[in-house]
Protein backbone atom coordinates (compact mmCIF):
# COMPACT_ATOMS: atom_id res chain seq x y z
CA UNK A 1 0.00 0.00 0.00
CA UNK A 2 2.70 2.67 0.78
CA UNK A 3 4.79 1.42 -2.20
CA UNK A 4 1.30 2.54 -4.04
CA UNK A 5 1.56 5.71 -2.76
CA UNK A 6 5.00 6.62 -3.10
CA UNK A 7 4.94 5.49 -7.23
CA UNK A 8 1.76 7.70 -6.97
CA UNK A 9 3.42 10.52 -5.28
CA UNK A 10 6.70 9.93 -8.15
CA UNK A 11 4.39 9.99 -11.03
CA UNK A 12 2.78 13.69 -9.88
CA UNK A 13 6.67 14.70 -9.58
CA UNK A 14 7.49 13.22 -13.09
CA UNK A 15 4.15 15.36 -14.33
CA UNK A 16 5.42 18.27 -12.07
CA UNK A 17 8.51 18.01 -13.59
CA UNK A 18 7.46 17.70 -17.17
CA UNK A 19 5.10 20.60 -16.67
CA UNK A 20 8.14 22.89 -15.12
CA UNK A 21 10.30 22.50 -17.97
CA UNK A 22 12.30 25.50 -18.43
CA UNK A 23 10.81 27.26 -22.05
CA UNK A 24 12.87 29.30 -24.00
CA UNK A 25 11.82 33.01 -25.34
CA UNK A 26 10.06 32.64 -28.39
CA UNK A 27 11.98 35.36 -30.40
CA UNK A 28 15.38 33.19 -29.23
CA UNK A 29 14.02 30.04 -31.16
CA UNK A 30 12.72 32.16 -33.75
CA UNK A 31 15.91 33.32 -34.26
CA UNK A 32 18.10 30.42 -33.78
CA UNK A 33 15.74 28.52 -35.84
CA UNK A 34 16.10 31.19 -38.71
CA UNK A 35 19.51 30.88 -38.35
CA UNK A 36 19.83 26.87 -38.67
CA UNK A 37 17.49 27.34 -41.85
CA UNK A 38 19.59 30.18 -43.62
CA UNK A 39 22.84 27.91 -42.84
CA UNK A 40 21.09 24.52 -43.92
CA UNK A 41 20.13 26.48 -47.23
CA UNK A 42 23.58 27.41 -48.20
CA UNK A 43 25.26 24.29 -47.46
CA UNK A 44 22.90 22.48 -49.47
CA UNK A 45 24.37 23.84 -53.09
CA UNK A 46 27.79 22.44 -51.97
CA UNK A 47 25.55 19.34 -50.93
CA UNK A 48 23.90 19.37 -54.65
CA UNK A 49 26.74 19.56 -56.62
CA UNK A 50 28.88 16.67 -54.94
CA UNK A 51 25.33 14.91 -55.35
CA UNK A 52 25.57 15.52 -59.37
CA UNK A 53 29.43 14.59 -59.03
CA UNK A 54 28.76 11.52 -57.39
CA UNK A 55 25.89 10.28 -59.57
CA UNK A 56 28.29 11.36 -62.65
CA UNK A 57 30.68 9.40 -61.22
CA UNK A 58 28.38 6.38 -60.80
CA UNK A 59 27.73 6.59 -64.20
CA UNK A 60 31.02 6.69 -65.70
CA UNK A 61 32.09 3.38 -63.69
CA UNK A 62 28.76 1.63 -65.05
CA UNK A 63 29.56 2.24 -68.73
CA UNK A 64 33.15 1.77 -68.12
CA UNK A 65 32.28 -1.95 -66.32
CA UNK A 66 30.21 -2.79 -70.18
CA UNK A 67 32.25 -1.17 -72.00
CA UNK A 68 30.13 0.99 -73.13
CA UNK A 69 32.40 4.08 -72.59
CA UNK A 70 34.18 2.60 -75.92
CA UNK A 71 31.06 2.24 -77.79
CA UNK A 72 29.99 5.82 -76.51
CA UNK A 73 33.47 7.13 -77.54
CA UNK A 74 33.06 5.75 -81.41
CA UNK A 75 29.59 7.08 -81.64
CA UNK A 76 30.84 10.60 -80.63
CA UNK A 77 34.24 10.26 -83.08
CA UNK A 78 31.43 8.81 -85.69
CA UNK A 79 29.26 11.93 -85.35
CA UNK A 80 32.60 14.33 -85.35
CA UNK A 81 33.34 12.97 -89.19
CA UNK A 82 29.88 13.16 -90.37
CA UNK A 83 29.77 16.60 -89.11
CA UNK A 84 33.26 17.38 -90.67
CA UNK A 85 31.81 16.06 -93.87
CA UNK A 86 28.67 17.82 -93.55
CA UNK A 87 30.35 21.07 -92.76
CA UNK A 88 33.03 20.68 -95.25
CA UNK A 89 32.22 22.24 -98.30
CA UNK A 90 35.56 22.91 -100.39
CA UNK A 91 35.96 21.28 -103.49
CA UNK A 92 37.49 17.48 -103.79
CA UNK A 93 40.86 16.94 -102.16
CA UNK A 94 43.75 16.07 -104.30
CA UNK A 95 45.51 12.54 -102.73
CA UNK A 96 49.58 13.64 -103.48
CA UNK A 97 50.07 10.01 -103.00
CA UNK A 98 50.15 7.74 -106.06
CA UNK A 99 51.30 4.44 -106.63
CA UNK A 100 54.02 5.80 -108.77
CA UNK A 101 55.36 8.12 -106.61
CA UNK A 102 55.38 5.54 -103.74
CA UNK A 103 57.66 3.40 -106.61
CA UNK A 104 59.94 5.96 -107.55
CA UNK A 105 60.17 8.16 -104.86
CA UNK A 106 63.35 10.29 -103.93
CA UNK A 107 66.32 8.79 -103.44
CA UNK A 108 67.02 7.49 -99.72
CA UNK A 109 69.85 10.37 -98.20
CA UNK A 110 73.28 9.05 -97.52
CA UNK A 111 74.07 8.19 -94.29
CA UNK A 112 76.03 11.13 -92.46
CA UNK A 113 76.96 8.83 -89.96
CA UNK A 114 78.32 5.63 -92.27
CA UNK A 115 80.47 8.45 -94.33
CA UNK A 116 81.43 10.15 -91.28
CA UNK A 117 83.06 6.29 -90.18
CA UNK A 118 84.62 5.43 -93.43
CA UNK A 119 86.95 8.81 -93.27
CA UNK A 120 87.80 8.30 -89.55
CA UNK A 121 89.15 4.61 -90.99
CA UNK A 122 90.46 6.11 -93.62
CA UNK A 123 92.54 8.45 -91.10
CA UNK A 124 93.33 5.65 -89.07
CA UNK A 125 95.10 3.84 -92.21
CA UNK A 126 96.52 7.44 -93.67
CA UNK A 127 98.49 7.27 -89.93
CA UNK A 128 99.37 3.93 -89.92
CA UNK A 129 101.02 4.63 -92.99
CA UNK A 130 102.71 7.64 -91.81
CA UNK A 131 104.59 5.57 -88.91
CA UNK A 132 105.06 2.61 -91.53
CA UNK A 133 106.66 5.16 -93.74
CA UNK A 134 109.00 5.67 -90.83
CA UNK A 135 110.06 2.84 -90.01
CA UNK A 136 112.92 0.91 -92.36
CA UNK A 137 111.03 -1.63 -93.80
CA UNK A 138 110.74 -5.21 -92.48
CA UNK A 139 113.53 -7.40 -94.70
CA UNK A 140 112.68 -10.55 -92.46
CA UNK B 1 21.51 9.31 -48.68
CA UNK B 2 21.80 10.95 -45.03
CA UNK B 3 19.24 12.29 -43.10
CA UNK B 4 19.33 16.02 -42.11
CA UNK B 5 19.51 16.43 -38.10
CA UNK B 6 18.39 19.48 -38.03
CA UNK B 7 15.41 19.42 -40.87
CA UNK B 8 13.37 20.58 -38.19
CA UNK B 9 14.99 22.78 -35.72
CA UNK B 10 12.19 24.24 -33.95
CA UNK B 11 11.31 21.48 -31.16
CA UNK B 12 15.00 20.67 -31.02
CA UNK B 13 16.02 24.35 -29.83
CA UNK B 14 12.95 24.04 -27.00
CA UNK B 15 14.00 20.39 -25.95
CA UNK B 16 18.30 21.29 -25.79
CA UNK B 17 17.40 24.60 -24.15
CA UNK B 18 15.06 22.66 -21.54
CA UNK B 19 18.41 20.73 -20.62
CA UNK B 20 20.06 22.99 -20.15
CA UNK B 21 18.47 25.15 -18.25
CA UNK B 22 18.33 22.00 -16.04
CA UNK B 23 21.81 21.72 -16.00
CA UNK B 24 22.75 25.10 -15.51
CA UNK B 25 19.78 27.35 -14.71
CA UNK B 26 17.03 29.05 -16.98
CA UNK B 27 17.96 32.27 -18.48
CA UNK B 28 20.81 34.26 -20.52
CA UNK B 29 23.80 31.47 -20.34
CA UNK B 30 21.68 29.02 -20.95
CA UNK B 31 20.12 30.61 -23.92
CA UNK B 32 24.29 31.75 -24.89
CA UNK B 33 24.86 27.42 -24.71
CA UNK B 34 22.29 26.39 -26.45
CA UNK B 35 22.87 28.81 -29.47
CA UNK B 36 27.02 27.35 -29.18
CA UNK B 37 25.38 24.13 -29.40
CA UNK B 38 23.56 24.93 -32.42
CA UNK B 39 26.29 26.75 -33.73
CA UNK B 40 28.48 23.32 -33.55
CA UNK B 41 25.88 21.37 -35.07
CA UNK B 42 25.94 23.20 -37.77
CA UNK B 43 29.61 22.75 -38.47
CA UNK B 44 29.61 19.31 -37.72
CA UNK B 45 25.99 18.17 -39.04
CA UNK B 46 28.26 16.15 -42.06
CA UNK B 47 29.26 13.99 -38.97
CA UNK B 48 25.87 12.95 -37.93
CA UNK B 49 24.83 9.55 -38.06
CA UNK B 50 21.10 8.19 -37.82
CA UNK B 51 22.28 4.87 -37.39
CA UNK B 52 23.78 5.70 -34.12
CA UNK B 53 20.86 7.63 -32.45
CA UNK B 54 18.04 10.44 -32.92
CA UNK B 55 19.30 14.03 -34.01
CA UNK B 56 17.98 14.84 -30.26
CA UNK B 57 20.45 12.21 -28.74
CA UNK B 58 23.05 13.66 -30.84
CA UNK B 59 22.54 17.43 -29.78
CA UNK B 60 22.69 16.90 -26.33
CA UNK B 61 25.99 15.35 -26.61
CA UNK B 62 27.03 18.62 -28.50
CA UNK B 63 25.38 20.39 -25.13
CA UNK B 64 27.21 18.23 -22.92
CA UNK B 65 30.37 19.52 -24.39
CA UNK B 66 29.53 23.13 -24.31
CA UNK B 67 28.44 23.29 -20.93
CA UNK B 68 31.98 21.33 -20.05
CA UNK B 69 34.11 23.53 -21.98
CA UNK B 70 31.80 26.57 -20.92
CA UNK B 71 32.33 25.32 -17.07
CA UNK B 72 29.78 26.99 -16.06
CA UNK B 73 28.31 26.70 -12.37
CA UNK B 74 25.10 27.21 -10.70
CA UNK B 75 24.88 29.78 -7.95
CA UNK B 76 24.05 27.72 -4.75
CA UNK B 77 20.89 28.17 -3.93
CA UNK B 78 19.83 31.35 -1.75
CA UNK B 79 23.35 32.41 -1.83
CA UNK B 80 22.41 35.81 -3.03
CA UNK B 81 19.49 36.71 -0.56
CA UNK B 82 22.04 35.66 2.40
CA UNK B 83 24.52 38.04 0.72
CA UNK B 84 22.28 40.68 0.41
CA UNK B 85 20.99 40.33 3.94
CA UNK B 86 22.79 38.14 5.88
CA UNK B 87 20.41 39.02 9.39
CA UNK B 88 17.32 37.97 7.54
CA UNK B 89 17.43 34.07 7.97
CA UNK B 90 13.95 33.16 8.85
CA UNK B 91 13.04 35.50 5.81
CA UNK B 92 15.24 33.62 2.74
CA UNK B 93 14.05 30.46 4.61
CA UNK B 94 10.15 30.67 3.70
CA UNK B 95 11.19 31.86 0.15
CA UNK B 96 9.54 29.68 -1.98
CA UNK B 97 11.17 26.57 -3.78
CA UNK B 98 10.53 25.82 -7.04
CA UNK B 99 11.03 22.66 -8.62
CA UNK B 100 13.37 24.00 -10.91
CA UNK B 101 15.81 25.63 -7.72
CA UNK B 102 15.70 21.99 -6.21
CA UNK B 103 16.62 20.47 -8.62
CA UNK B 104 19.60 23.03 -8.72
CA UNK B 105 20.21 22.24 -5.51
CA UNK B 106 20.79 18.35 -6.46
CA UNK B 107 24.31 17.10 -7.11
CA UNK B 108 25.63 17.07 -10.84
CA UNK B 109 24.89 13.29 -11.77
CA UNK B 110 21.31 13.62 -10.29
CA UNK B 111 20.56 17.25 -12.25
CA UNK B 112 22.12 15.31 -15.04
CA UNK B 113 19.71 12.82 -15.23
CA UNK B 114 16.95 15.26 -14.84
CA UNK B 115 17.58 17.01 -17.22
CA UNK B 116 18.11 14.55 -20.00
CA UNK B 117 14.82 12.58 -18.76
CA UNK B 118 12.58 15.66 -18.28
CA UNK B 119 14.17 18.56 -19.80
CA UNK B 120 14.98 16.57 -23.23
CA UNK B 121 12.82 14.02 -23.08
CA UNK B 122 15.11 11.36 -23.64
CA UNK B 123 13.70 7.66 -23.24
CA UNK B 124 15.99 5.71 -20.32
CA UNK B 125 17.57 3.74 -23.47
CA UNK B 126 18.73 7.04 -25.05
CA UNK B 127 20.07 8.53 -21.68
CA UNK B 128 22.07 5.07 -21.58
CA UNK B 129 24.01 5.35 -24.95
CA UNK B 130 24.62 9.00 -23.82
CA UNK B 131 26.04 8.85 -20.41
CA UNK B 132 27.09 5.17 -21.74
CA UNK B 133 25.04 3.27 -18.91
CA UNK B 134 23.04 0.82 -19.25
CA UNK B 135 19.30 1.00 -19.34
CA UNK B 136 18.69 -0.79 -16.28
CA UNK B 137 21.38 1.60 -14.05
CA UNK B 138 19.68 4.53 -15.92
CA UNK B 139 16.06 3.74 -14.34
CA UNK B 140 17.78 3.09 -10.73
CA UNK B 141 19.52 5.93 -10.72
CA UNK B 142 16.77 8.41 -11.95
CA UNK B 143 14.07 6.78 -9.43
CA UNK B 144 16.89 7.74 -7.01
CA UNK B 145 17.69 10.75 -8.24
CA UNK B 146 13.82 11.62 -8.10
CA UNK B 147 13.56 10.57 -4.53
CA UNK B 148 16.74 13.30 -3.57
CA UNK B 149 14.56 15.75 -5.15
CA UNK B 150 11.32 14.84 -3.25
CA UNK B 151 12.73 14.53 -0.12
CA UNK B 152 14.55 18.53 -0.60
CA UNK B 153 11.06 19.59 -1.45
CA UNK B 154 9.72 18.03 1.61
CA UNK B 155 12.43 19.37 4.07
CA UNK B 156 11.85 22.51 2.10
CA UNK B 157 7.96 22.26 2.75
CA UNK B 158 8.68 20.85 6.53
CA UNK B 159 10.68 24.39 7.25
CA UNK B 160 8.14 26.59 5.99
CA UNK B 161 5.83 25.16 8.03
CA UNK B 162 7.78 25.33 11.33
CA UNK B 163 8.30 29.37 10.39
CA UNK B 164 5.21 29.74 10.02
CA UNK B 165 4.09 28.63 12.89
CA UNK B 166 7.07 30.71 14.87
CA UNK B 167 6.07 34.01 13.05
CA UNK B 168 2.33 33.15 13.78
CA UNK B 169 2.38 34.19 18.15
CA UNK B 170 4.64 37.84 17.22
CA UNK B 171 2.03 39.08 14.69
CA UNK B 172 -0.82 38.36 17.72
Amino acid sequence: MRGFFRRNQELDLERELRAGRPEPKDEFVQMLEGRVRETGRRSRGGFRVAFVGAITACMLFALASVGGLGQAASAVSDVAVTAKRIVNTQGPTIVQKSSAASQYGKPAKKKVKAKKKVKAKKKVKAKRQVRRAGRPRFTG
Amino acid sequence: MARDPLADPGPLIRRVYAYVAYRIGDGAEAEDVTSETFERALRYRESYDAGRGEPVAWLIGIARRCIEGTRLRPEPFGAAEEAADPIDVAGATIERLTLAQAVERLDERDRELIALRYGSDLSARQIGEVLELRTNAVEVALHRALARLRKLLEDEDTAQADARLTERPSTL
